[in-house]
């Protein structure tokens, strides 16, 4: 794509890193690199600390050690596991992505220009024709889409992805990786925290494997010869 | 400012006299409520429906509990009985705000610990009133309570335009922060929002909204005129703009029609009542749309 192929991610770089919750170690002493526009999944167990670290870059945890973004970061875009939403709340697709694309505030509608915008992430995402649609009446995987096309808008420079592809049909999960892979060819760095390590096998650039703290880093390959190792 | 609500008196006046408008808008207490009506209209829609969405509900009603103690503060510290707007804003604003500092501190559960304030704040009120009360006209106490028309003068409209103007100027622009906030702090940070900060301006947003609102609706009703609304218009609308737009339509009908309805037929009930009753009635209408049409049965299947 066009938009993406100026980009130029950032390095993201966990140094130390550690994080108790209510006297449970979370973290313990993660620290690893991930190398400018590589498309770098976070693997582990349940409760091994992979969504808390994403958080922990994104400033929202109390963690110690350092976090460094080597580079631009902004753009971020971030696709979490859900958005927590009243699904009575009369709220359409537009309206959310509206919410989380301007300042402007969503009750006075996109403008043209931005309607076009998210008109257009919307489309690349599969899910065009929902823009009308309300956002509570959604299928699991079609909120997906739409929490990825409000990723994609302003085009990233780091996209961090918490296990995006739950609940999305096959055909979804394809477009994700071709969306994610398209952006990672653009330069893009992405951090993705995935569950699927056939998925991984096929995406990913570079692995950490975590529970708590890191059991492994290196290139994808070295799935192969932990077989199972994060289940 | 005052002239400005003048030159606007003499003319409705004026219409009144020639027979254009109704009886009611010949006194001068009726122009001025209508004119806070205006401004508390659109302003309890837009900020109602944040309020719903975010379900502080019950915040706001702490609030109004806590204005009862600032009306107290104000009487014993020699203040305006009728307008004791600095101990009341005093008062409420630190009572958000420690709510608010303690709910991030302990990470309780919203409910739970605006139940714990809410309480304090009716038993210290209350306790603070019944020894203020014998200093005080029992109607200044009903007029906090429920509301008076009759107390309206240009201070309260000042007051509420100076409200008005700081939610424009600061809500406005943070609407989309705040409520992106609530919906998904990780979201929120990944967008560059200090998630604290707009938390701690939307409490002060609200508890400015509602100590100004007291005069006219009264401190046991203003949560009813920040909800009630807001939750009508959810019940026949599919998206925000429409949501937002209908919250502000019912919110100003409410108080325009709360005011003028008990003049023209003379009904003895206080404005807050009134205002609270007429949105009532809206919120049930839109109950009966939303429960019978397809259109708005299945909006959230």
């Amino acid at each position: 794509m066009s938009q993406a192929s100026a980009v130029r991610g950032p390095a993201v770089v966990f140094d130390d890193v550690s994080l108790r919750l209510g006297g449970q170690t979370v973290l313990d002493q993660v620290s690893f690199r991930i190398e400018p526009g590589a498309l770098h999944c976070l693997v582990g167990p349940n409760g091994g600390g992979k969504t808390s670290l994403l958080r922990s870059l994104l400033g929202q945890m109390p963690h110690s050690g350092h976090i460094h973004v080597e580079g631009a970061s902004k753009p971020l875009g971030y696709v979490p596991q859900s958005l927590d939403f009243d699904r009575n709340v009369p709220m359409t697709v537009n309206d959310v992505m509206a919410l989380l694309g301007q300042r402007r505030p969503a009750f006075f509608g996109a403008g043209r220009r931005q309607r076009a915008v998210y008109a257009q992430a919307l489309q690349r995402t599969g899910v065009g024709e929902l823009g009308a649609q309300a956002f509570g009446s959604l299928s699991g995987g079609q909120r997906q889409r739409v929490l990825l096309a409000q990723a994609l808008s302003p085009a990233p420079r780091l996209l961090l992805l918490d296990e995006p592809s739950a609940g999305i049909d096959e055909g979804g999960v394809r477009l994700l990786e071709a969306l994610v892979g398209e952006l990672h060819a653009g330069g893009v760095t992405v951090l993705w925290v995935n569950h699927d390590l056939q998925q991984v096998r096929r995406i990913a650039q570079s692995v950490t494997l975590i529970n708590q703290r890191v059991l492994a880093h290196g290139p994808a390959s070295l799935l192969d010869d932990l077989p199972g190792a994060a289940r | 400012m005052n002239a400005f609500y003048d030159f606007i008196r003499e003319q409705l006046q004026a219409l009144a006299a020639s027979g254009v408008l109704p009886q009611p808008f010949e006194y001068t207490f009726v122009i001025n409520a209508l004119l806070c009506a205006m401004l508390i209209g659109p302003l309890l829609g837009v900020l109602g429906s944040m309020v719903m969405i975010k379900r502080m509900a019950f915040f706001s009603q702490s609030i109004g509990n806590a204005a009862m103690t600032g009306v107290a503060i104000g009487v014993l510290v020699g203040e305006s009985y009728t307008s004791p707007y600095l101990s009341m804003f005093g008062f409420c604003l630190l009572f958000a705000l420690t709510l608010k500092y303690t709910q991030q501190r302990t990470q309780l559960a919203n409910d739970t610990l605006i139940g714990v304030f809410l309480s304090i704040s009716l038993a210290v009120g209350a306790s603070l009133l019944l020894f203020v009360s014998a200093k005080i006209n029992t109607h200044v106490m009903e007029s906090v309570l429920f509301g008076s028309i009759l107390a309206v003068d240009h201070t309260d409209m000042n007051v509420l335009l100076a409200v008005m103007l700081a939610c424009a100027l600061i809500g406005l622009p943070l609407y989309n922060a705040m409520l992106l906030a609530s919906l998904n702090p990780s979201l929120a940070h990944a967008r560059g929002i200090s998630i604290r900060t707009v938390e701690y301006l939307f409490v002060v947003l609200v508890t400015l909204v509602t100590v100004a609102c007291l005069k006219i609706i009264g401190a046991v009703l203003v949560e009813a005129l920040l909800l009630i609304p807001a939750a009508a218009a959810r019940n026949v609308t599919r998206s925000l703009p429409a949501m937002v737009g209908l919250a502000v339509l019912i919110a100003t009908f409410s108080c325009v029609v709360g005011i003028l309805l008990p003049m023209q037929f003379h009904i003895p009930v206080p404005t807050g009542g009134a205002i609270v009753l007429v949105a009532a009635l809206v919120f049930l209408a839109t109950t009966v749309i939303r429960a019978t049409s397809p259109r708005f049965r299945g909006a959230s299947a």
